[in-house]
Formats: C-alpha cells, structure tokens, sequence
C-alpha cells in the first residue's frame, strides 16, 4: 500500500487539518510504512468470524431517558472563548 | 521512614492507630514534591492549598470518631485527562490548556466519596497517545529510576509520582498498555481492569472501546483497595457492567496453591530483552515452588493485534476527537474569518504531531472504499483475538508474560520512529482488544538497576484472582520497599 501526498492532503480535508508540503511528504511516507505494517493481519485466515452475531456477555447498560437542568450555568460556560449574551459567538455560517 | 514513602496498607493502619495525622501525610507528600518534581516533571497541576484543607476536616473526623472512607487521607494523583470540578484538566494538550471541567468523573467522586485527598493532576502523552510521556504539550516526565530515561506512558507521570513518592495512589487510563507499560518501566503495580469494570464517565476518551481507567499503587495489596473504591456500575456510562461489587482484599492472602497459569512461548521470542525473560523465569519458579502448576502454552496471533489496534484507536480516536472544534470550548486562534478556517486553525495550532497523525490514520482507514479493507478486517481480528483467550482460559486461570519487550529507553531514542514506537505496546495490546484485566507489577531489576515488570492476565471480571497471584509473588519475591536512587541527569 503505496500514498502519496495528494491522498494525505485529500484525508487532511475531512480531518479538518492543514500540512505544509514538507509535512505532509513526510506524512505520505511514514503512512506507507505503517500501513504495509498493517498487512500483517492478512496472514491470518479471518474467513470463520462473523460480525453480524453479537458477542453473548455483552449488554448494553441502559437508563432511563430523563433530561436533566444542568444547574451551574456559569461553570458550564466558563471554557467558551466568545459569548452574546447566553450565546456562544461563531463566525457566520451561511452567506 | 518519611511518611510520603507509607503504602495505603500503611496510611490505613496508622490513621487507625493515631499515630500519623493526615495533615502531616499531606504536607511530607508536598515536601518530597518540593524536594523532587524539579527533576522528575510529573505534575502538570498541584493543588497544595485545597489538599490540606481536606486533610485536616479528615483529622477532624478522626478526633470525633466519624466513620470514614477505605481512602481516607490517602494522598491521590490523577491522570490529566480525568475530569475534575473546578480542576483544569489539559489532557497534555494545548487544545485543552485552559480547559477547567464543570462537573467530576465518576471514578473522581467515588474517592472523594471514600475520603481520599487529592494531590494533583499528573502528566500524560497528549491525549494518551503515546509511551513515554513525551508527547505532552507541557513538558516531559522523567523516570525516577534513571532521569535519562523515559517513564513510559501514556500515563507516565501517574508512574513516575507513585514511584518517586510524590503519591501514594495514581490514577491512569489504559487504551493498548498505557498503565501497565509505565507501571512496568517505573517499578509499581499497574491494574488495566476488565474492559466496564470502573466507569470511564468524566474520562475524556481516546479509544472507547479500549479505554479503561485503573490505579498504579506502591504494593499489589494497595491496588486491590484502590480497586474496590473505584469499581461498580454507572448509569452515566452505558458499557460499565460489573456484575456486582466484589471484596477484593478478602481472600488477597490465600495463595496459589493449584492454580493452572499458562505461559505463551510467542511472548518470549525475538525482540525481548533477555534480562526481562530472565526474570520472567525467576518469576515462574518462584509459582512453583509457591504451588501453581505453570505450563508453556500457545497464544498465536501476538503481533498482528498490533495493527488491529492501532486501526480500531487510531478510528475511533479520528471520531472522538472531532468534537474539538474551536467553537464551544477549548483552543481559538486569534484570527480567522469563516467558520472552516477556525476549525482547521483550531486543530492545526493545537494539536500535537503524535495527535494529528492519529487522527489521521484513523480518518483514512475509516474512509470510503478502505472500511473494508482496515477497519473491518480489525474488527474481525480482535473477534479471533478474544475467542483466542477463551479458549486458553478453559485451561488455565491465568496467563504470565512480560509486560514491555524492553528496559526503559533513552529519553528522545524513540521519538522519529512512531512504528518502533509503536511495537512497546505488543504484550500489553490485545489485552485491551479482549477487553480482559491485566496487572503490571515489578519482579526484579536489570543489572543497570532498573525495573523489569511481569504481566498477569485473566479473564473478564478475574481481579480478584490475578491481586491474589501478584500478592503471592510479591511477597515470595520480596522487593517491596525498593526506591529509586537519585542519579542525576546525564
């Protein structure tokens, strides 16, 4: 499995992140070796195991579905950067 | 004996007995941290003034006889990235430099529930990607036992405290070996519970489906207590599913009198350091003349869960950490005009090398038209990986191996190759991929003095029995008590 540095920057776009060229040749490189690493799993007959069947120990907790007023709203809002009134202020989205 | 070096056994009988106070516990644990975190770096944040506020209401209840916590005055160390009212919680990244959580983990408020103090959050692999705590934005943690090397990581710095008596108890998380793995390189005791066993609310996740919090402690006897605090369901977390609260100190002396542990020959070959499966051996004999009947075995696929789990967290990881966006809280750069670019901008700036590669990995197995070929296919190996262990269990209750293939390395040896990084975690991994519980411990030294850790594995909800086998070999062994010498930086 051979990337080049157009497939790294095509991924970065759906990550939401940028490369400098440098960076992301770099990038192109090291993804080659890890992913030919990776072609170790080949080796292994995988033919026998389903993923349809769920595994029998695990159940899923469940709780009740009750919606809860989060008291402290100034604790709650104490990380956000830039607020409006009881807004959390972003740049605009549609044109 | 400072009273920073006592063990929880040691606290519990002494608090009992009034002849140490929690405050002076606290304020020797601040002593020694004044006297030794210059040089180990392994707190990001203390909180000095709040723990001896604490210590002395526990005082208080100690001189009005009102019952307390099975940590009462136990001084703690969490792992950055678990959350904790009003306590910045970074996750060893700029992303979350300033980032102070409105509300405390689960695992969080059941020690303060059982009164333990706590001392500080300890140093991480930024987002617990790594192993060996340099990847932290901050800075990076040393190991105690030879400051040139690393603690191991993720969680190094919960390592590194406990073993340089700076704590007494440490919480870490583990996704592929990252409490076991710095357990081993640090010389404690390291539990990686089965996978649901303590609630991972308030954990900020990596893996989820790996992810599992447990505490590293100076003795296996500590780990067991700290085990019983921390365990039991949570209906702020939909995959904690322990069966019931266990007792894990009752019974912790019984020995392992015919106990059936299997040794998996593909653990001991190439790449393993032959004083570690020297060790090991030591280890072994030591089982049988204590009376368990140790065998060789076979665990065939070893290395290739490797590339299963760096598939399945590097997927998984992609998508949680897409919430950090710039918006709501954490990293902002100053400018930018639309929306996308403050994403981009936000996670560009803020997120380290290791992080981004991560997610990156993770983004492209996930994508279309290679679903099937990585993600998928790791799936279906970690399916085999865990029928694997079933079978080797329904002949053997426990299996022994190495923790690490290596002694601790240099600090900077490994950081330009993140494959070779990346293959420390080969005995630890699949562990996590079967979701089982596994516990680190040390079993002897290197003849350059530093420590060699063993693995102990069962299967799911087995604590119990591995604490009641690490404490015979503990004891047998007889290396509790050993610190770490201070030998100054190369």
């Amino acid at each position: 499995m051979k990337l080049d540095k157009e497939e790294v920057k095509y991924i970065a776009r759906l990550a939401k992140l940028s490369f400098t060229e440098d960076k992301a040749e770099r990038l192109a490189e090291e993804f080659t070796q890890i992913l030919s690493h990776f072609q170790a799993i080949d080796k292994i007959d995988l033919s026998d195991i389903s993923l349809e069947l769920p595994l029998d120990e695990v159940k899923t907790v469940l709780r009740p579905d009750e919606a809860k007023i989060f008291e402290n709203k100034e604790k709650l809002f104490k990380n956000t950067k830039a607020m409006r009134d009881t807004y959390i202020q972003v740049p605009k989205i549609i044109e | 004996m400072s009273l920073a070096a006592m063990t929880i056994e040691e606290i519990q009988r002494g608090l009992a007995a009034k002849e140490i106070t929690a405050v002076a516990l606290v304020k020797a644990v601040f002593e020694r941290i004044k006297e030794v975190e210059p040089q180990v770096q392994g707190y990001i944040t203390l909180c000095e003034k709040e723990a001896l506020t604490q210590a002395e209401a526990i005082d208080k209840k100690i001189e009005m006889s009102v019952p307390l916590g099975k940590l009462a005055g136990v001084p703690i160390a969490l792992k950055d990235n678990i959350c904790t009212d009003g306590i910045k919680t970074t996750c060893g990244s700029k992303m979350l430099a300033d980032f102070v959580p409105p509300y405390d983990a689960t695992v969080v408020k059941r020690l303060k529930d059982a009164d333990a103090i706590i001392i500080g959050k300890v140093n991480m692999d930024e987002f617990a990607m790594g192993s060996s705590t340099e990847n932290s934005a901050f800075k990076a943690t040393k190991n105690p036992w030879d400051l040139s090397r690393v603690p191991g990581g993720s969680s190094g710095g919960s390592a590194a405290v406990v073993a340089a008596d700076m704590s007494v108890l440490a919480l870490g998380s583990d996704t592929g070996g990252s409490i076991r793995q710095p357990a081993a390189f640090c010389g404690v005791v390291g539990l990686k519970p089965t996978y649901g066993l303590i609630s991972r609310f308030g954990l900020i996740a990596f893996a989820s489906s790996l992810d599992q919090i447990g505490p590293l402690t100076k003795t296996v006897y500590d780990s067991a207590v700290a085990l019983e605090v921390l365990q039991g369901k949570d209906p702020m977390d939909s995959t904690s599913k322990a069966p019931q609260e266990i007792n894990y100190v009752e019974g912790i002396k019984d020995g392992v009198k015919g106990m059936k542990i299997g040794v998996p020959r593909e653990f001991f070959q190439k790449g393993l350091d032959p004083e570690i499966a020297a060790s090991i051996q030591k280890s072994i004999e030591a089982y049988r003349s204590l009376g368990a009947i140790v065998e060789e075995t076979t665990l065939p696929i070893t290395e290739e869960g490797l590339s299963a789990y760096y598939i399945i967290s590097s997927a998984e990881a992609s998508s949680n950490l897409a919430r950090f966006d710039g918006l709501r809280y954490g990293y902002r750069p100053e400018d930018f005009e639309k929306v996308e670019e403050l994403m981009e901008k936000s996670r560009t700036d803020a997120f380290g090398e290791e992080v981004k590669r991560r997610i990156m990995l993770g983004t492209y197995a996930l994508s279309s038209g290679y679903y099937d070929a990585y993600y998928n296919r790791a799936q279906r190996l970690r399916r085999k990986i865990r029928e694997e262990f079933k079978t080797i269990f329904e002949k053997y209750d426990l299996i022994l191996s190495p923790t690490t293939p290596a002694l601790p390395f240099l600090c900077g040896e490994k950081s330009d190759n993140p494959l070779e990084m990346y293959l420390e975690d080969i005995y630890t991994i699949n562990i996590n991929l079967a979701e089982l519980p596994a516990l680190a411990m040390p079993c002897g030294f290197s003849s350059t003095g530093l420590p060699i850790g063993l693995q102990i594995i069962g299967p799911h909800f087995s604590e119990g029995k591995i604490l009641k086998a690490a404490y015979a070999l503990e004891k047998d062994l007889n290396i509790v008590g050993k610190r770490p010498q201070w030998k100054e930086e190369a």
